[in-house]
């Protein structure tokens, strides 16, 4: 008996969570150079100045935060990111959560095809499948030839909000396709036939049943599309032509073009702090839900 | 799917009971779950649906609540078709054999669920929520969620969630299964309690004959899809129709053997067999043979098999034997009065039933 209890009791020397503490090390360490030390960078250069000139000035002052906060175009800056922002999240969150359904619902190899088609545009490199709606939306594009054909005169689709918003929503749908079905674990077609038995008409069922079982998956997707649509830059940059003033686009702006980097790091802390507050958006819900 | 032409069922439409099953069938491909269902069930009636897994009883109950179509055939209620009406517009309760509860809602809105659909004024419901909790014994749980509720305690969540909304027709899709045996001897007597009670028509689905004999006033046995009898309990144990309900319901003894001239020989033994003919199978339960050792005494018109003891069991307040007789082992029971003797293995012994207790079949 003791000779099977002791090698057990040697190989636990370290302890498990001394194994856990080992195991998390690389993670950890990748991170702190990775993420940390660049975002600590930042926060350091977000409290620097800039000369008329544009040269830098190595000090600590609040001189670009006081500046940044108190410019309303940089305030009408954040509120338009937020609000597109949300605005695509809930677009994508509606185009997706009824292909997450019937994916959910579906078995077998049809199953597998379809799961296939969803993932199929992330192994796409985002500047391409930007490309390629350039090509359906421009006004030499698909749609504008279509109706011209008709006969109708095309509304503008690109170079504005309208184009970065269908961009970047179809761009979001994979992402958050996944985030539902993960987080469809809860949703049994028993409870719906349940709710039927008892009365519930199919649309009654879908609102007290499906929706509150599916709604942490919901919080997921939202959370992953915002913050995933407030950082993007690529898809905005290209759709909007310059005539639609996002936080991305702009960080990118003062940091290549007007070359004034503190702004830049300080809009890019902004930036930070707004998915600070989504994440503890979505921890709440969450709570809320559970 | 296919359906009888409207004219064709005018007939079936005034069905003798309150819930008419008339030629419900469900296939899956080629495969047929349920065959050729016909069934009359009074009002306040309670009704077992007894079988073998996979035999289709679930298949019926869902057909019956509207949440699998049936691939042709009619569902009848209170005179008035149903089968193609949707489920939320049956009025029926269903308990499900995993509960479906919500998760997300706490015990009193899960039972509240039904009266919301249907409208009911708040200050009712909440006063029928209240005593259908009372009534399944679950007052002060009523802000538990289910995953903090016992197996037991969530089927009666479930039994008062189908039974608030006082629906026409209560069906059980084996609602004690999960249970342990006291609990499930219980919750069998409550069930039976509140649907004589409320007066409500039930079926009762199982694959244990014991529950379906002791509640139920009706007993519907199944195999392979297919009806192999309807009977009070009574019916169904002592005058099974086919080999297989003397099989499934009760304990049974089988001797082949062949039948000619109303005569039917198995082991030796010649019973009545009016209108049988060829290979047939005598079956007689085994607490209805008596065992005398020794070699037979002149038994008048009782049937004798004689054999010896192969195996005796002592289990309390019964005496078991397995007896080698007539190239097959017979068992035997009976209940322990004390001062029996145990007859050991080997011991010769004789064994003897009445006419009336004998059921012949013919070979399958
Ligand atoms: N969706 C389906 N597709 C194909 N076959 C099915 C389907 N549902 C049920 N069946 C088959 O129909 C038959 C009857 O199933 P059913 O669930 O009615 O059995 P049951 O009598 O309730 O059994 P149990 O006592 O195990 O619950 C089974 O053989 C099953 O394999
Ligand atoms: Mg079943």
């Amino acid at each position: 008996m003791s000779a099977i209890a002791l090698p057990a009791r040697s190989a636990r020397r370290i302890g498990p969570t001394g194994v856990v503490m080992l195991l998390l090390l690389p993670i950890a360490l990748v991170n702190a150079v990775g993420f940390l030390w660049p975002v600590v960078n930042l926060l350091r250069m977000s409290f620097k100045e800039t000369q008329a000139t544009g040269a830098l000035i190595d000090t600590v002052s609040t001189a670009t935060w006081a500046t940044v906060l108190s410019d309303s175009f940089t305030l009408d800056l954040i509120a338009n990111s937020v609000g597109v922002s949300l605005f695509i999240t809930l677009l994508t969150l509606v185009a997706s959560y009824p292909i997450a359904l019937y994916l959910h619902r579906s078995t077998g190899l049809w199953r597998t095809i379809l799961l296939v088609l969803v993932i199929a545009p992330l192994l796409t490199s985002a500047v391409v499948r930007t490309y390629g709606w350039i090509a359906i939306l421009s006004s030499q594009g698909l749609i504008a030839n279509a109706l011209l054909f008709l006969g109708i005169t095309p509304p503008r689709l690109m170079f504005n909000l309208t184009g970065v918003v269908i961009g970047l929503t179809e761009i979001l749908m994979p992402y958050m396709i996944l985030a539902l079905l993960s987080g469809f674990g809860r949703l049994d077609p028993r409870f719906e036939e349940a709710a039927l038995t008892l009365g519930a008409t199919p649309w009654k069922t879908f609102w007290r049943v499906v929706v509150p079982l599916t709604a942490p998956g919901m919080a997921l997707g939202c959370l992953l599309c915002f913050v995933l649509a407030i950082s993007s830059f690529v898809t905005p940059k290209l759709l909007s032509g310059g005539r639609v003033f996002l936080l991305a686009t702009e960080i990118y702006d003062q940091a290549i073009v007007t070359l004034n980097w503190p702004v830049a790091a300080t809009l890019s802390m902004i930036v930070l702090v707004l998915f600070g507050a989504a994440l503890a958006l979505y921890t709440r819900a969450l709570r809320r839900i559970a | 799917m296919i359906r009888t032409a409207p004219d064709e069922m005018a007939g079936l439409k005034q069905g003798e009971g309150f819930l008419s099953l008339r030629g419900l069938t469900r296939r899956y491909g080629p495969f047929v779950a349920v065959d050729d269902f016909n069934l009359d069930v009074a009002k306040g009636e309670l009704v077992a649906f007894l079988g073998p897994s996979g035999c289709g009883k679930t298949t019926s109950l869902r057909m019956i609540a509207g949440l699998v179509p049936s691939s042709s055939g009619h569902i009848v209620v209170n005179g008035r078709e149903i089968t193609e009406v949707p489920p939320y517009r049956r009025d029926m309760g269903l308990v499900f054999q995993s509960y479906a509860l919500f998760p997300h809602m706490d015990v009193a809105r899960n039972v509240a669920f039904g009266l919301e659909m249907r409208k009911v004024a708040k200050a009712d419901a909440a006063a029928r929520v209240r005593e259908a909790i009372a009534m399944v014994r679950l007052t002060g749980k009523e802000h538990h969620r289910p995953s903090e509720l016992s197996g037991g305690q969530q089927q009666r969540v479930a039994l008062a969630r189908a039974l608030v909304v006082r629906p026409s027709i209560l069906l059980l899709d084996e609602p004690l299964s999960n249970l342990d045996a006291k609990l499930r001897d219980e919750m069998r007597n409550e069930i039976r309690d509140i649907q004589k009670r409320l007066g409500i028509t039930a079926i009762f689905v199982t694959h244990d004959q014991m529950e379906a004999l002791t509640i139920c006033d009706k007993v519907v046995v199944m195999n392979h899809g297919r009806l192999e009898q309807v009977g009070t309990p009574l019916e169904i144990y002592e005058h099974p129709k086919t080999a297989f309900v003397a099989g499934f319901v009760g304990r049974i003894n089988r001797l082949a053997g062949t039948a000619s001239g109303g005569i039917a020989e198995a082991a030796g033994v010649k019973v009545a067999a009016p209108g049988f003919t060829g290979p047939v199978e005598v079956m007689v339960r085994p607490h209805r043979i008596v065992l005398s050792a020794g070699a037979a005494p002149a038994g008048g018109d009782l049937h004798q098999l004689s054999g010896t003891v192969a195996r005796a069991t002592f289990a309390g307040d019964i005496l078991e034997y397995e007896v080698e007789a007539g190239g097959v082992l017979m068992k035997t029971e009976a209940a322990t009065r004390g001062g029996e003797t145990v007859h050991a293995p080997g011991t010769p012994v004789t064994l003897s039933w009445r006419p009336q207790d004998t059921f012949v079949y013919t070979a399958s």
